[in-house]
C-alpha cells in the first residue's frame, strides 16, 4: 500500500495553489454549492499491473493444483466426477470450478493503490470527501498490463468537522443523486469495488454438453437437452463471491446503486469467468424518515 | 383552500450533519445491504412502504444438442425446449436466494440471454425488496404464493402497486421455427420478382402463436389476469438464417383490491422550451 510521499512534488503546488478545479458538470457543480460543498480540486490516482502467467507450469494449470483447496480453506472449490469410469486416455473424469484468489487480490491491489493515491492527493488538498468518482479498469499496451484509473472532485464539507482519521469519504454520485441521497437520510462512506474470478476445468459431461452431444453414450439422432449443471454452478458462484467479498467491506452500512457485469473467456484448456461488482457505501445518519408517496405527473407538451 | 406545504430541508444543515455522523460508529447490529436500484428508486419504494434486501441473481445454461439448427420443417422444438428449461431453471435460482435474504420479491430483474450452438445462456440479476411492515394481504399472497420475480422498475412496481395490482411473477414463451425451404420452381418464378416471401412470414406467424401461447400459459398459472411491459424478440438465429426465433418475457400481474384503483395523474405544463431533437442547419457545409 502506498504512502502520502506518493504524492508528486508538482501536484502538492497545484492542490495547494488559491483556485480549484472540479470534474463537475455545470448542474453539479451548482447542486454541489447549495448543499455546502465546495470543489477543491480534481484528483485522481493510478497504479498498473502487470498480470502474471497463470497458464503452463503455474498452479493456474490444469493438472498442476488439481483440486487446490486446501491452503486456502475459505476459497470456493468444488469437483465434479466422470459417470463413467475409464474409457480412454484423453477421457477427462474430473473437473473443477475454483475461485482464483491470486487473481482477485492483484485486482484488488490495484484498484486499492490508484483509489488511496487518489484519497491521498484529496487530502492533500484539504478534501473532506472525493464525489463524482469515475473508475475505469482497462487493459494499457498489450492484454496482460492493465490500468487502474480513478478520477473524482474533492470537496470540503463547510462547518462540518473533518473525516474521521482524517480519510476523505468518496461516492460515484454528485449533483442531485448526492442531494437525494442526503435528503433520504444516507451519508456516503466510500465507494466499493471487487472482483470475483472462477476458473471452470470441464470434465467430460461439460465437454460432451459443449460439442452438442449427450452425455450418456446414448447414440440416438437426437440427444436430450439438459442443464450444463458446472457453467450453471461456475455463473452462480463468480457472482456470489462478488457480493459476498463486497459485503465483507461493507460491515453494517448498505450498497446502493451497485453495477454487475460478468464476462467469461478461454483460458488454460478451460474457460473463466469474472464479475465486477461496484457501488456506493452509504451510513443511515438519521432515523428512517420516508418522503410522501409521489404523486403521478402527465406533461402537456 | 391548499394544503400546507412541507417545510423544505435545509440541505446544508443536512449535510454537515451527515458529515459529522461518520464521526459515530456504525451500527454494530444492522445487516449490511447490497442493491442496484439507484437511489431515486430507493426512495420511491420506501415511499410506499417497501426496502431493498439484497442484490440476488441466478444463472442457468442448458445444452442444445448437435444437428438440431439443420434445416428442417416445423418448430424447433429442442431449442425452443432447452431456452424454457433455462428460463425457469435460472428463475428458480434467484427465487431461492430471494426467499433465502427473506424478500417478497425481486424488481427490476435485467434478463440476459445469449443462444450458441450447442448451449443457451440464461442470466437473471436484481434485488429482492419487501414491504417494511407487510399488510395482512401482503403476507397472505407471499405465504400462498411465495417470492415474485418481476422485471419492471421499481417505478413501474411503485405505480402497479398504486393502481391496485400486484406482480405475481416473470412470465416468458420462446419458439424457434424452421423457415421451409422454397421449391426450385418457386425460387426460378420469384425471381426478379417483387413478391413476399410466404415461406419466412408464416415461420414468423408460427413461432409468434406458439411463444406469446406459452407466455399465456405461464401467465395463467401463476393465477394471472394479464401481462405488462411484454418484450418482444423476433429475427433470425445469427448463426442458422434459417431458423426463426420469438420471444416474449413480462410481469404477470392480478388484481390485489376489488376494482382498479385511478391514479388521478396532475396534469404539469412545463414552462421549458422542448430541446431541438433535429436541427436541419446542421447537415449545411
Amino acid at each position: 500500500m502506498t504512502t502520502y510521499s506518493d504524492v508528486p512534488s508538482e501536484s502538492e503546488g497545484r492542490l495547494s495553489a488559491p483556485a480549484f478545479s472540479s470534474g463537475l458538470t455545470v448542474p453539479d457543480f451548482a447542486a454541489c454549492l447549495e448543499m455546502g460543498l465546495e470543489p477543491v480540486g480534481l484528483v485522481q490516482g493510478y497504479c498498473v499491473m502487470k498480470w502474471s502467467w497463470y497458464g503452463a507450469s503455474s498452479p493456474y494449470m490444469r493438472g498442476m493444483g488439481p483440486l487446490r483447496s486446501n491452503d486456502q480453506p475459505r476459497a470456493y472449490s468444488e469437483a465434479f466426477q466422470c459417470p463413467h469410469g475409464f474409457i480412454a486416455g484423453d477421457h477427462v473424469t474430473w473437473g473443477q470450478n475454483f475461485e482464483q484468489t491470486l487473481v482477485e487480490s492483484a485486482w484488488e491491489q490495484g484498484f486499492l493503490s490508484a483509489y488511496t493515491r487518489l484519497l491521498e492527493e484529496a487530502t492533500e488538498a484539504g478534501g473532506h470527501g472525493v464525489i463524482g468518482l469515475i473508475d475505469t479498469v482497462r487493459p494499457l499496451t498489450d492484454q496482460a498490463v492493465i490500468e487502474f484509473h480513478l478520477l473524482g472532485t474533492a470537496v470540503v464539507v463547510r462547518g462540518a468537522p473533518g473525516p474521521p482519521d482524517g480519510h476523505p469519504w468518496s461516492t460515484y454520485l454528485a449533483g442531485q443523486r448526492l442531494v437525494k441521497l442526503i435528503e433520504a437520510g444516507f451519508m456516503p462512506v466510500s465507494v466499493a469495488a471487487t472482483l470475483a474470478s472462477v476458473q471452470v476445468w470441464p470434465y467430460c459431461m461439460t465437454e460432451y454438453y459443449l460439442r452438442g452431444q449427450g452425455g450418456n453414450f446414448n447414440w440416438s439422432p437426437r440427444f436430450p437437452t439438459a442443464e450444463i449443471e458446472q457453467l450453471s454452478r461456475a455463473q452462480i458462484a463468480v457472482c456470489h463471491l462478488a457480493r459476498e467479498h463486497v459485503r465483507a467491506q461493507l460491515g453494517s452500512d448498505t450498497l446502493y446503486g451497485a453495477t454487475m457485469a460478468t464476462s467469461d473467456h478461454e483460458a488454460n484448456g478451460g474457460s473463466i469467468l469474472e464479475c465486477t461488482l461496484r457501488g456506493n457505501r452509504v451510513r443511515r445518519f438519521k432515523d428512517f424518515d420516508p418522503l410522501d408517496p409521489p404523486r403521478p405527473t402527465v406533461r402537456l407538451t | 383552500m391548499s394544503a400546507p406545504q412541507p417545510e423544505p430541508l435545509d440541505l446544508k444543515t443536512q449535510m454537515t450533519r451527515a458529515a459529522a455522523s461518520l464521526h459515530k460508529p456504525s451500527p454494530a447490529k444492522a445487516t449490511a445491504v447490497t442493491s442496484d436500484l439507484s437511489i431515486d428508486e430507493t426512495l420511491l419504494l420506501h415511499s410506499v412502504g417497501w426496502e431493498p434486501v439484497d442484490l440476488v441473481f441466478g444463472a442457468s445454461i442448458v445444452s442444445v444438442p448437435a444437428g438440431v439448427w439443420n434445416w428442417g420443417n416445423g418448430e424447433i422444438v429442442q431449442a425452443s425446449e432447452a431456452h424454457t428449461k433455462a428460463v425457469e431453471e435460472a428463475c428458480r435460482h434467484t427465487e431461492r436466494q430471494c426467499s433465502h435474504v427473506k424478500g417478497f420479491g425481486v424488481v427490476g430483474v435485467g434478463v440476459d440471454v445469449a443462444i450458441h450452438p450447442h448451449h443457451i445462456d440464461v442470466r437473471l440479476l436484481g434485488t429482492a425488496v419487501r414491504p417494511t411492515k407487510p399488510n395482512a394481504a401482503e403476507k397472505r399472497q407471499f405465504d400462498t404464493r411465495g417470492g415474485f420475480i418481476s422485471d419492471l422498475s421499481a417505478r413501474d412496481f411503485v405505480l402497479l402497486r398504486q393502481a391496485g395490482w400486484a406482480a405475481l411473477g416473470l412470465t416468458f414463451g420462446t419458439s424457434f421455427v424452421y423457415a421451409p425451404r422454397r421449391s426450385a420452381g418457386t425460387v426460378l418464378q420469384q425471381k426478379g420478382q417483387n413478391v413476399e416471401l410466404t415461406n419466412l412470414t408464416t415461420a414468423m406467424y408460427a413461432a409468434r402463436e406458439s411463444a406469446m401461447e406459452r407466455m399465456q400459459a405461464s401467465a395463467l398459472s401463476l393465477g394471472g389476469q394479464g401481462v405488462v411491459a411484454v418484450r418482444v424478440n423476433e429475427g433470425p438465429v445469427t448463426f442458422a438464417s434459417h431458423s426463426i426465433q420469438f420471444s416474449a418475457i413480462g410481469t404477470a400481474v392480478s388484481l390485489a383490491t376489488d376494482a382498479h384503483q385511478y391514479c388521478q395523474p396532475q396534469v404539469v405544463l412545463p414552462l421549458d422550451d422542448i430541446l431541438v431533437q433535429f436541427d436541419a442547419t446542421s447537415l449545411r457545409h
